[in-house]
């Protein structure tokens, strides 16, 4: 009796072997049209020693919005760079056709200069993603500093930590050759008196030190382009986009549930609007329409976060922050554009 | 959607009623028997019961992520299979109760991420595009190059692939790894990563079950807790299995700041394949303590019908949200005949 048992359990383990093999890979079943992609398997042997073969590629997964525009510039599809920082993320070049980004032949015209893996930014695209980096520094620190005189150093060690956290890893290899001293021991060491002892004297000197060291890394570039509306725009856009989803993150219910959130947006805007200060005369100048939308929209930003310590309630919904940031991106990009086809 | 289980219209087949059919034919038992139980068997594998899919309006959706394994997209390159899956990390707003909403962090817009599911040696290409704000990452438990690691911030509005081999088989996880990693953690950026066998393990009705704590003042501790993101949704909503059909669990612990918990199952015993690494169990239980990132395949089949509670022994973790019941679904008599005949 045993023995027939143990057969029919073979036969039934056996059977649940077979069925389950079948039925356990059921995507073979439905696969998207099987895509042979020499190409990005190439690009994943490249990764490891990227940058010396042939051309530039740019990478559509992370290049900013004036880096896509060369292939708005060369196909001449209107909004393009848009079109492809919001088709994110791809998986291979051949995807901007395949999410119908843009057509086949399109893509046939610009496919050598396209590419999704991790690429060594040169130019100015490498500029503007190096300050935006220290501007979001500049931006947790500016609002740590608020609460730290306010006598909050609880809530001011997140802003603290973020810099070093977040964002000091995408600067630091250039560091050495933009000729900045390392500064990531100061910031450290910042967040740990802070964390400790955040009446000690030396918190205040820290604290300016660190500020001197993000400000000086900053200085790096080049007074000239510092001054450029072309190349602040783009910095300051960078800087709005992360305060606009930061905003969104903060609130629930029309209430700020989340004041770390808030208080990083307040950061980036308070930064990005010190920044189009610097440049306003010019793109006044240059586009009085564009600079007016950019001027009347930043008021109305900047009343967003009447202080560091969040209000009650909300002063707008993060929809009406992200048409504020939309307005003064799409204008900077009219500002930004010229600039370039004059250069 | 694809399923990892085909649902029949006959009554689910349990271990014990294999043995009955066994036992039944043991007449005939030769060619004819085994053709006859294999044509049996090939429409029904397991059922499972009809869900009340009811769902909180926002990224929690904890009825329809007990089963919802996302394959990802298929493709050949170069004669190997690839897996490729998108994920997305947002903003969002879930309700904890009826008085408290909390800002998430989310994957795809949900909480947990989505349940990602390859089987070993497949290539496995995740497209990941950070949208939430702060810088963010994926990093995948596995065995994959440094460079893979996903420990590099990838800061906002930008995406990046990270692509390895699914190796080795088992209950694996992803989470993003920014620091503060507890607060990137708990605020949502986390969700199981399953890695199949080469060989399939046998039909079960399988069930995720991702364990998370919510620190909602940013103090350290938590607040609430929940099993697939919604604290109590169980209670209030039993999940239905059926009376003797195996069940599958896998369960995640990702509870922050609290540095360990268990598992407990009321009125049974489970099987436990730790980590999901091996298809013979390693012990029998009705309680297992699970550090922070451990998770394991736990199996096992009700007797009897009824409504049964599931939840962490540290019961003040379980009556603040980590709690929840099944609700085993005897077989109705037609099915019953249906099938015998």
């Amino acid at each position: 009796m045993r023995k027939i048992r143990y057969i029919c359990l073979t036969a039934a383990a056996a059977a649940i072997v077979t069925l389950s093999s079948c039925s356990s890979t059921p995507t073979a079943e439905n696969p998207s049209a099987p895509v042979i992609s020499p190409q990005a398997t190439e690009a994943v042997s490249e990764n490891s020693h990227s940058g010396h073969a042939g051309k530039e590629k740019i990478n559509i997964n992370s290049a900013i919005l004036s880096e896509l525009d060369k292939f708005e510039a060369k196909l001449g599809v209107p909004a393009l760079s848009n079109k492809i920082q919001a088709g994110r993320p791809y998986g291979s070049p051949e995807d901007l056709v395949t999410k119908k980004v843009i057509t086949q032949e399109q893509f046939d015209q610009i496919k050598d200069q396209v590419g999704v893996q991790e690429v060594v930014l040169t130019g100015e695209a490498k500029d503007v993603d190096y300050m935006s980096k220290l501007g979001l520094m500049k931006g947790h620190l500016l609002v740590a500093q608020e609460l730290l005189d306010q006598n909050q150093p609880k809530q001011a060690e997140p802003h603290i930590g973020h810099p070093v956290e977040e964002i000091y890893v995408d600067v630091e290899e250039q560091l050495n050759e933009r000729k900045v001293k390392e500064f990531k021991t100061t910031l450290v060491s910042l967040q740990d008196l802070v964390k400790s002892n955040s009446k000690d004297s030396k918190v205040k000197t820290n604290f300016a030190s660190s500020m001197q060291s993000v400000d000086g890394a900053i200085a790096a570039l080049p007074a000239e382009q510092r001054s450029k509306p072309g190349f602040v725009l783009q910095v300051i856009n960078e800087l709005l986009d992360s305060a606009n989803s930061e905003y969104g993150a903060a609130i629930a219910d029309g209430k700020i549930t989340a004041p770390i959130e808030y208080q990083d947006s307040r950061g980036f805007v308070v930064y990005a609007n010190d920044l189009y200060k610097g440049i306003s005369s010019q793109v006044a100048q240059a586009d009085p329409e564009a600079h007016k939308a950019i001027d009347s929209s930043f008021a109305e930003l900047i009343k967003v976060w009447p202080a560091a310590i969040p209000p009650a309630k909300a002063v707008k919904t993060p929809n009406d922050v992200t048409k504020l940031v939309k307005t003064i991106e799409e204008n900077s990009q009219k500002v930004v554009d010229k600039s370039n086809t004059k250069a | 959607m694809p399923n990892n289980f085909a649902l029949g219209n006959e009554k689910p087949w349990s271990r014990r009623q294999l043995l009955k059919l066994g036992l039944a034919g043991a007449g005939v038992i030769g060619a004819a028997g085994l053709w006859q139980m294999l044509n049996l068997q090939s429409k029904s594998i397991v059922k499972v019961p009809p869900l009340d899919m009811e769902a909180p309006d926002d990224g929690t959706n904890p009825m329809k992520m007990l089963r919802d394994f996302d394959y990802g997209t298929v493709k050949q390159e170069n004669g190997r299979t690839i897996r490729e899956f998108q994920l997305t990390a947002g903003t969002s707003i879930i309700k904890l109760n009826s008085a408290v909403s909390y800002n998430i962090w989310d994957l795809n817009g949900r909480i947990p991420g989505p349940t990602l599911r390859a089987k070993q040696g497949d290539r496995v290409r995740v497209l990941f595009l950070n949208k939430a704000g702060h810088s963010h990452s994926l990093h995948f438990h596995g065995v994959h190059p440094a460079e893979m690691d996903g420990v590099r911030p990838i800061s906002n509005g930008k995406a990046t692939i990270y692509e390895f081999d699914a190796e080795p088989y088992g209950v694996h996880l992803y989470h993003c790894h920014i620091e503060p990693v507890t607060r990137h953690i708990a605020k949502g950026l986390y969700g199981m990563f399953i890695i199949d066998p080469p060989t399939p393990r046998p039909p079960a009705d399988e069930i995720v079950l991702v364990m998370a704590g919510y620190d909602v003042n940013d103090d350290g501790h938590n607040d609430y807790y929940a099993f697939n993101g919604s604290p109590h949704h169980y209670m209030d909503h039993p999940i239905p299995i059926y009376q003797d059909q195996l069940i599958r669990l896998y369960v995640l612990n990702i509870i922050e700041y609290d540095p360990v918990v268990t598992f407990h199952l009321h009125a049974n015993f489970f099987d436990v394949y730790r980590y999901g690494m091996s298809m013979t169990p390693s012990e029998k239980a009705d309680v297992i303590t699970m550090g922070m990132a451990e998770r394991h395949i736990l199996e096992f089949a009700f007797r009897y019908p009824g409504k049964y509670m599931f939840h962490p022994h540290q019961d003040a973790i379980a009556e603040n949200g980590c709690m929840g019941q099944f609700e085993v679904v005897a077989q109705s008599k037609s099915q019953k005949t249906v099938n015998n005949s």
